[in-house]
């Protein structure tokens, strides 16, 4: 399989969040390089709809490890193993932080226009699979299949 | 990724334009504009998100509190211009048909 690794650790803040997400949309760029044969060209856009949905559902979840799980750690420091290839991304995040039970978090009642509790729901509903280990150091497992995609395009396409 | 906006006002008209990523981060700016606005009782508010390339949960918590802060003193909020990743996200969270996307 012709995948590619990146790596990337960093302290686990907010003020880290904006390098967190552009790693990883340059690694949908990447993949999205490598199924075209394109040349990447340079600059950093997220409009690509499986970059919207990788990007979207990753900066969900680094906001929550970020604000929850790592809050009141002195200097912790997050890992991000990201495996690119011509199918997809999976992207991997270990955090040092307090663990968390996502089967407690109950789907939004978007009919009640919520004013929070939206972060899991987008994260599950752009991705195939969101997968988490506790730890330490826990551990969450994001993938996206572009095949996925093509196939709700698919479904979704007018007759 | 900065933020950008500004607040425009002609007659009962407000308009706020959003620029750049509305998150985590920059939703508590956007929080404080959207004070003023209700503060000031402006009851006729668009929202130009053209320029918005990125949105999280925060940032649609932001302009939820602003639409029903507003809709609460009997005004209407308009959210225009709306593209690619936020648009993406309003029509996850079904918010394209509150904010008439």
């Amino acid at each position: 399989m012709d995948s590619r690794q990146i790596r990337m650790t960093a302290p686990c803040s907010l003020r880290h969040r904006a390098l967190a997400v552009r790693l990883v949309a340059e690694a949908c760029r990447l993949a999205r390089g490598e199924r075209a044969g394109d040349d990447l060209a340079p600059g950093y856009d997220v409009r690509d709809p499986f970059d919207v949905a990788v990007v979207s559902a990753f900066a969900e979840i680094y906001n929550n490890v970020a604000l929850h799980a790592c809050a009141g750690l002195t200097d912790p420091t997050i890992e991000l193993r990201i495996v690119v290839d011509a199918d997809g991304v999976v992207v991997e995040l270990l955090d040092p932080g307090r663990v968390f039970d996502p089967s407690t978090v109950a789907s939004p009642d978007l009919d009640a226009l919520p004013e929070g509790g939206m972060g899991l729901h987008i994260a599950r509903a752009m991705l195939d699979s969101v997968d988490y280990e506790p730890g330490p150091p826990n551990l969450w497992r994001l993938a996206k299949r572009r095949a996925s995609l093509d196939q709700a395009a698919l479904t979704t396409r007018p007759v | 990724m900065p933020i950008d906006f500004a607040r425009t006002d002609t007659g009962d008209q407000t308009t706020l334009r959003i620029a750049g990523s509305l998150d985590v981060l920059t939703a508590s700016t956007v929080g404080q504009a959207i004070d003023k606005i209700v503060e000031e009782r402006r009851t006729r508010v668009t929202v130009d998100l053209s320029g918005l390339d990125l949105i999280d949960s925060s940032g649609v918590a932001a302009l939820v509190a602003l639409y029903k802060r507003v809709r609460a003193m009997g005004g209407q909020v308009t959210v225009t211009g709306a593209r690619d990743q936020p648009l993406a996200i309003f029509k996850l969270l079904r918010m394209d048909k509150v904010f008439n996307l």
